[in-house]
């Protein structure tokens, strides 16, 4: 498989799977893996137990574990909403895009944030564009690679019980260092 | 590390702001990546940034708060940045105290519940997201359920109380229900019936002079209230008498921020506040300074008055009674009727005791036979409600649907004539014990606007009651400990995202609350979730609800004005109040006529209702209760929070981390117990472990702990006050008497 094809399909299925709303999409976004990173999928006996799980770090109604939002983890007091919210908001408006939550979803949701990766990937692997370029490597840099390591840690620290969780964190975080790494390519 | 990362590099983004990639990437085939993604294409239209910086909207605090304060609320880009108190409210003044400075981190706290959520096994802590359809389905499905079985929906019971106090939220939930048929609501209130009542016994209704008007006075008593933390905009007032020579005496058993700010304080042991007040009147009447020409005028039961402080009541006695010397007893007593004009603002906490009534009956005498009712300055002030005349609507105007069956009071039903239905009333003051008891049984249970687990007493009870129910509803902005053992969770707006109107029980503003944000994640106002609910029933079975199907929050909140609004505040429409908070054009000293809402239109001392309530007729002494163990057990409330809400913000937790039992020097030594200890307070109804603070602020036999709900904590001293009742509250509650929740007692012991 084609490296560029390989990221967007981990990025769309690490997407899917952080805004899923029950067991059966959390199930269907890790079978879009790759399928050597889905070889790797630890076995989920129980998709209705791991969405519970799911739903204790990044979703509710408990306090969350793990919020997957940048501003909780890049804010000086963790909210969500913050400024880094406004400035996911700036990148998909400088994209021509925009979330289709409107401000009911904070627009710096992984899942929201992982699509434009995705997006700006795939339109610079068919068209460079030195701008574009500039802005993927200021959202990777200075964005995304600095709270996704944060969350994923967080998700770590606090042990899921289903290591499927731990195993998507994971994913996360080595999906966006290896773009950040990869700084160059198209 | 976190708070050391800069914003995105921000003149890359005002470049790139200017430039959109859509026709690049489409143009180089991500098309395809488009398609089937989240993000969606957008004209551009450049920055979303609001033209010339933030926009402010009027907004009010709502959390059931004396000062229910008019603020303004700062919107940029569709985020709310900050707020501050209104200026044009001569109460707000331009401030807020910490918890309303806290807003934003309320609105954009991680911790709110995003989404309707089902649980899985009640206290199970597994939760599953579900659609808002399927959360009204799974609630109508129950409804009807209920009906079919049991012929009635006396199972189905709401819980709504004043977490929220905008006017819709103190009106549609009960419209649903009403529009849902008869049903059981838990009524009562925790917070002042004993003193309400007490008030309506004396002077026919709980009306008090306007607080801006504590400036006039030139004696102040704070009576059982600590506004230094529960009403810091009425301290300006109170500064602002004695920055005129009025002297402060604050009367509390703790010695709190307002005590340490008064020229003097007076701890008298707990539940002694009318043996304090009687006492003071008996020496007044020796000294021959009681206003006899006021009393003659404008008031009932006098000479009785006299007749039982002159036989049953002496200082010495008042001194013994209450541990306060009888110098001291005689000294203030003598200032206070010689201070023209001199005022006591009657706390909530005085008044929570199984003699609590009688206790402001007391010191309502005490004002009124100094002729200090209805002066400007004066006034023995407790609370009012007449700002409050709204529509209501639509609890008002609902009526069950045709056919209902409800609770048929034996007391109101006369023989022979057609049967007369209405909801079945429980007092929430005893929830546990009038859920154990209800029959027909209580199946269902809706919460809003409220945190029984954390408020109501019997905390071990309760969630037995709780446990046993087929299905728990609760409707709210945080997981609380009663969302915790719910069945489904339905996420709710704050006030910025929502219209309502505010008042206060205690100042005389008028504010309208405009939304300002759209609300986070899927959080619905309750006027929506009601109709939502309505449309859902009427679906499944035709002419099930009769409440409205379709409506905004902002017209609900219309329809709330009526001309009595109008009139009182000196405005046209609600739309005036766009331009600001305005301020009841009422006389601000109230029974300023000497005309009195009692039967005989006069002041009562000696109270015929008072006796059919089971009371004395006089304000007579009654001891409180014996204490069932060592310490009396107190729980106010908190700086850092409003009942349970604020205290899970973080920054009321960066000053108020984690929860305390505040004990006396004395009585930790002798229980080896030194500050950081975690302890345990116990009695026969529970226990909770708490760290220790040694203090000598609280007396040698008080356990100190304040009310509230800690994110991911387990304390709640609910755990060990038992459901004992205040003396009064039957007359205006709906024969639900209020909480003696400051007459508690307990153990302690280090773990
Ligand atoms: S809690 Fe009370 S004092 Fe604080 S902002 Fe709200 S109304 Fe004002």
């Amino acid at each position: 498989m084609q490296e560029s094809q390989h990221e967007a399909q981990t990025l769309a299925s690490l997407r899917d799977f952080f805004i899923a709303q029950d067991g059966a999409e959390l199930e269907a976004a890790v079978g879009r893996l790759p399928e050597d990173l889905k070889s790797a999928v630890p076995a989920v006996p129980d998709w209705d137990a791991a969405e519970f799980d799911f739903n204790r770090f990044f979703v509710g109604p408990r306090i969350l574990a793990a919020p997957p939002y940048a501003s909780v983890y890049l804010s000086p007091e963790p909210q969500v909403m913050g400024e880094a919210a406004l400035e996911a908001r700036r990148i998909y408006a400088a994209l021509g895009l925009q979330s289709p939550f409107d401000a009911r979803l904070p627009d710096d949701h992984l899942s929201l944030e992982l699509d434009a990766l995705r997006i700006m990937q795939g339109g610079l692997s068919h068209t460079p564009s030195e701008p574009l370029k500039e802005l993927r490597d200021c959202f990777v840099h200075e964005h995304l690679n600095v709270w996704v390591p944060l969350f994923a840690r967080r998700v770590r620290m606090v042990a899921p019980e289903h290591t499927i969780i731990r195993f998507m964190a994971d994913a996360v975080e080595r999906c966006v260092e290896s773009v950040a790494e990869s700084k160059g390519r198209f | 590390m976190e708070k050391e990362r800069k914003s995105m590099n921000s003149s890359l983004l005002s470049e790139m702001s200017r430039r959109s990639f859509v026709k690049l990437l489409t143009a180089g085939g991500a098309a395809a990546m488009l398609h089937g993604g989240l993000l969606t294409p957008k004209a551009f239209a450049g920055p979303a940034k609001t033209a010339g910086g933030c926009k402010a909207f009027h907004s009010a605090c709502q959390r059931n708060c004396y000062d229910t304060c008019a603020m303004l609320s700062y919107v940029d880009d569709g985020v709310l940045k900050y707020v501050e108190g209104d200026k044009q409210s001569t109460f707000t003044n331009g401030g807020l105290c910490v918890k309303g400075y806290s807003y934003p981190r309320r609105v954009y706290s991680p911790d709110r519940i995003k989404y309707p959520m089902k649980q899985i096994g009640r206290g199970t802590g597994n939760w599953k997201r579900i659609s808002w359809e399927e959360a009204i389905d799974s609630i109508c499905d129950k409804i009807l359920s209920i009906k079919k079985e049991d012929g009635h929906l006396l199972g189905l019971a709401l819980d709504k109380n004043s977490g929220s106090e905008g006017i819709t939220n103190c009106a549609v939930i009960q419209g649903l229900f009403t529009g849902l048929g008869y049903t059981t609501r838990f009524e009562g209130s925790n917070c002042w019936p004993a003193g309400y009542d007490a008030q309506y016994f004396d002077f026919g209704d709980m009306v008090c002079n306007d607080p801006e008007d504590l400036a006039n006075a030139g004696y102040i008593i704070l009576w059982g209230v600590n506004p230094a933390w529960t009403s810091i905009h009425t301290m300006k007032f109170i500064y602002a008498a004695k920055e005129r020579g009025a002297k402060v005496v604050c009367i509390d058993p703790v010695l709190t921020q307002t005590a340490a700010k008064c020229d003097e304080y007076l701890a008298p042991k707990m539940g002694t506040d009318g043996a304090l007040a009687l006492g003071m009147a008996r020496h007044i009447l020796d000294l021959g300074l009681a206003d006899r020409g006021w009393v003659a005028d404008n008031a009932l039961g006098f000479p009785e008055f006299e007749q039982y402080l002159r036989e049953k009541v002496t200082v010495q006695w008042a001194a013994e009674e209450t541990g306060i010397p009888a110098e001291t007893i005689a000294r203030i007593a003598e200032e206070f009727a010689k201070a023209k004009p001199a005022t006591a603002w009657i706390g909530y906490g005085l008044q929570r005791h199984t003699n609590g009534g009688r206790a402001v009956r007391s010191i309502d005498a005490l004002v009124a036979m100094t002729g200090n009712v209805g002066k400007k300055g004066g006034g023995a002030r407790y609370g009012q409600e007449f700002t409050w005349d709204f529509e209501y609507w639509p609890k008002s105007k609902m009526s069950p649907p045709a056919g209902s069956i409800g609770f048929v009071n034996p007391a109101k039903q006369k023989p022979g004539e057609p049967t007369v239905y209405s909801n079945r009333s429980l007092n929430r003051n005893q929830a546990a014990r009038e859920m154990r008891k209800a029959d027909p049984k209580i199946r269902m249970l809706w919460v809003s606007c409220s945190n029984p687990m954390s408020q109501y007493p019997n905390r071990n009870e309760m969630e037995k009651m709780y446990r046993g129910l087929d299905m728990l509803v609760v409707v709210d902005q945080f997981f609380t400990q009663t969302a915790e053992l719910a069945d489904i969770v339905l996420p709710t707006t704050t006030q910025f995202e929502e219209w309502q109107v505010n008042v206060s029980y205690w100042h005389y503003w008028l504010a309208i609350n405009e939304q300002c944000i759209e609300p986070l994640f899927e959080a619905k106002p309750n006027t929506v979730i009601s109709a939502l609910v309505s449309k859902r029933m009427n679906e499944l079975s035709p002419g099930s609800c009769t409440y409205q199907q379709d409506l905004t929050p902002k017209e609900c909140m219309i329809r709330n004005f009526n001309d009595t609004i109008h009139k009182l505040n000196g405005i046209s429409s609600w739309e005036d109040l766009l331009k600001g908070p305005v301020k009841a054009k009422r006389n601000p000293v109230s029974w300023a006529e000497g005309k009195f809402k009692t039967p005989s239109g006069k002041y009562e001392f000696l109270s015929a209702k008072a006796a059919e309530y089971g009371h004395p007729a006089l304000p007579e002494y009654h001891s409180r209760r014996p204490n069932h163990d060592k310490f009396v057990i107190l729980t106010p409330h908190t700086k850092f929070g409003l009942h349970s809400q604020f205290i899970n913000l973080d920054w009321m937790r960066d000053f108020n981390p984690e929860p305390c039992v505040y004990i006396n020097p004395n009585s930790a030594r002798s229980k080896n117990i030194v500050s950081g200890d975690m302890v345990r307070v116990y009695n026969k109804f529970g226990e909770v472990a708490v760290k220790a603070q040694v203090t000598d602020n609280v007396p040698e036999d008080t356990l100190l702990m304040y009310e509230a709900w800690f994110k991911n904590d387990k304390f709640n001293v609910q755990n060990v006050l038992d459901d004992a009742v205040a003396d009064m509250g039957a007359y205006q509650f709906g024969g639900h008497r209020g909480p003696a929740i400051q007459e508690q007692f307990a153990n302690v012991e280090k773990m």
